[in-house]
């Protein structure tokens, strides 16, 4: 006796369109949240403690604070919570899946590559914006007479911020192959941005060059959109800001898209 | 025919037998060492350097008295990460590769063991701090009066820097756990630790918390050192940094001295 067994035909049409990217962006954001849950609630408390931490603890280094010192740590601190996910913490986490094998397991999944990085920049906002939140509102706790002013132009300010964060922490964690750089440059970046970027302090302490290589940079321009949108600070060249900052994030998006794209 | 009887005198720990064993240990322990012997002394330049321009930025006006301060704790600085840093990642590596286990199995005293290990990361800690020294007092234009009692009191703080960080990696036995200690000791030292302001800037609370904790104190005693006029007091700073060296001795001793 003869057994035949009889295969459902399986359609090998290339699926794309926008239904389809949707559907992937939709399942890789909830990919995402649910296989890194833990990771994100010791994520928001480490951002959320560091938010505060530094609102407080610049506090300290002086005897009597300054208001205005006090308004540029406070509208800085933000800008480090939105660029903490995306730019460092996402490329150690896919280096350590890079070093586990189960980064190749999430790269095979069929879904476009332009959807999974627009789903991980979600994840990012998620990762952030609870913080920049608890981090201002510390911030007017603490330092009595904070003249903040909120205008509208803080949704495009904080969005652009950790899209271009998120973007070149994805052009670092995949247009360089090995685990081991991509950590080292990250360790890197987290240094300069506290110690070498006027994101806590404004641009006139520091050297001229040091501001001038700054300026073509995007993390000064995140800083100056930021405090533009939360103060009354006079910006001159906000556009430009937002230019360099808008460059950089297209740049390092389409580079890590690509670098997504290669087969190896 | 022949029974041949193998007899197990146990050793006996001599002087020259410990003397032996501790060179044997120390080479032992600069052999693992020396491949990121030169990254260490780096990583302190970098920290300790990099430390010292961002200070720098953060002031809208630098006071002499700022200055001073800055300068002089930034040697305390520089000698953190040896301590609680890479010793604790280096004892945890150890650990997730397996070779901690042997390490600690060699037949030699333990005290010979950790004796050399205590004294070459000490001894490591000193190239990165004196760069870092002269870099910041340079950077500022602090002139430095250093006396004599800058080498007991660098030496003691570097120790008991190694000794409280083995003596963490130690006990605990989670390199995860003890690389979150890790980071959070250096965000707490960095912001909220009088070593390069005064600890007047503190709430009351906060001070009397840093009389307890190590940290404080190193700086203490190192700008003692280098400064004449600012500290008065360094003999409560000297014995609370001794006690936290000799706990941390402690700890790391009954831990590599039990057995399973």
């Amino acid at each position: 006796m003869t057994t035949t067994a009889t295969l459902a035909p399986v359609s090998l049409e290339l699926r794309t369109g926008p239904r389809h990217w949707w559907a992937g962006f939709r399942s890789m954001i909830t990919w995402h949240l649910v296989s890194l849950r833990l990771w994100l609630v010791l994520l928001a408390v480490v951002q959320v403690l560091s938010g505060v931490g530094f609102v407080l603890g610049f506090g300290l280094f002086f005897e009597q604070i300054p208001l205005s010192v006090t308004l540029f740590v406070s509208t800085g601190v933000p800008v480090v919570n939105l660029v903490m996910t995306g730019m460092v913490l996402g490329p150690q986490l896919v280096a350590d899946q890079k070093a586990s094998h189960s980064f190749d397991f999430i790269h095979s999944l069929p879904v476009p590559h332009t959807a999974s990085a627009a789903a991980w920049y979600v994840v990012c906002l998620i990762g952030g914006l609870p913080a920049v939140a608890v981090s201002l509102a510390v911030a007017v706790w603490r330092y009595d007479g904070l003249p903040l002013a909120v205008t509208p132009d803080v949704a495009p300010a904080l969005l652009l911020t950790a899209f271009t964060g998120t973007m070149v922490g994805l052009a670092v964690a995949h247009a360089i192959t090995s685990p081991m750089v991509t950590r080292l440059v990250t360790q890197v970046l987290v240094f300069a941005m506290f110690a070498f970027t006027p994101i806590l302090f404004p641009v006139e302490q520091m050297p001229a060059w040091l501001g001038a290589v700054n300026s073509a940079l995007p993390l000064r321009h995140m800083a100056d959109m930021v405090r533009a949108s939360l103060t009354d600070l006079p910006f001159e060249n906000l556009a430009t800001s937002y230019a360099v900052v808008g460059a950089w994030g297209l740049v390092c998006a389409v580079l890590a898209v690509r670098a997504l794209g290669r087969r190896r | 025919m022949t029974t041949t009887t193998a007899t197990l005198t146990p050793t006996r720990t001599t002087l020259a037998s410990w003397l032996r064993a501790f060179a044997l240990n120390l080479r032992w322990e600069w052999t693992g060492a020396r491949q990121w012997a030169g990254l260490m002394v780096v990583i302190q330049f970098m920290m300790g350097v990099g430390l010292a321009i961002m200070y720098g930025f953060i002031y809208p006006e630098i006071t002499p008295s700022t200055a001073m301060y800055i300068a002089t704790g930034i040697p305390t600085l520089a000698l953190i990460p040896m301590g609680f840093v890479m010793i604790p990642g280096g004892v945890g590596e150890q650990r997730l590769s397996g070779s901690f286990d042997f390490v600690w199995s060699l037949p030699v005293p333990r005290s010979a063991q950790i004796c050399a290990m205590f004294a070459l990361y000490t001894l490591l800690s000193m190239p990165g701090m004196v760069l870092a020294l002269v870099v910041a007092a340079w950077r500022y234009s602090v002139p430095l009066e250093v006396s004599w009692l800058l080498v007991p009191a660098v030496l003691l703080a570097a120790l008991m820097a190694v000794a409280v960080g083995a003596g963490m990696a130690f006990a605990i036995t989670h390199p995860m756990v003890t690389n979150l200690i890790s980071n959070a000791l250096i965000f707490v030292v960095l912001l909220f630790t009088p070593i390069v302001y005064p600890a007047s800037n503190l709430p009351d609370w906060l001070q009397t918390t840093h009389e307890v904790l190590p940290f404080a104190h190193m700086a203490t005693v190192i700008r003692a050192g280098l400064t004449e006029g600012v500290v008065t007091d360094v003999g409560t700073s000297f014995l609370v940094l001794g006690a936290w060296a000799l706990a941390g001795t402690a700890v790391t001793g009954v831990v590599a001295h039990r057995r399973g």
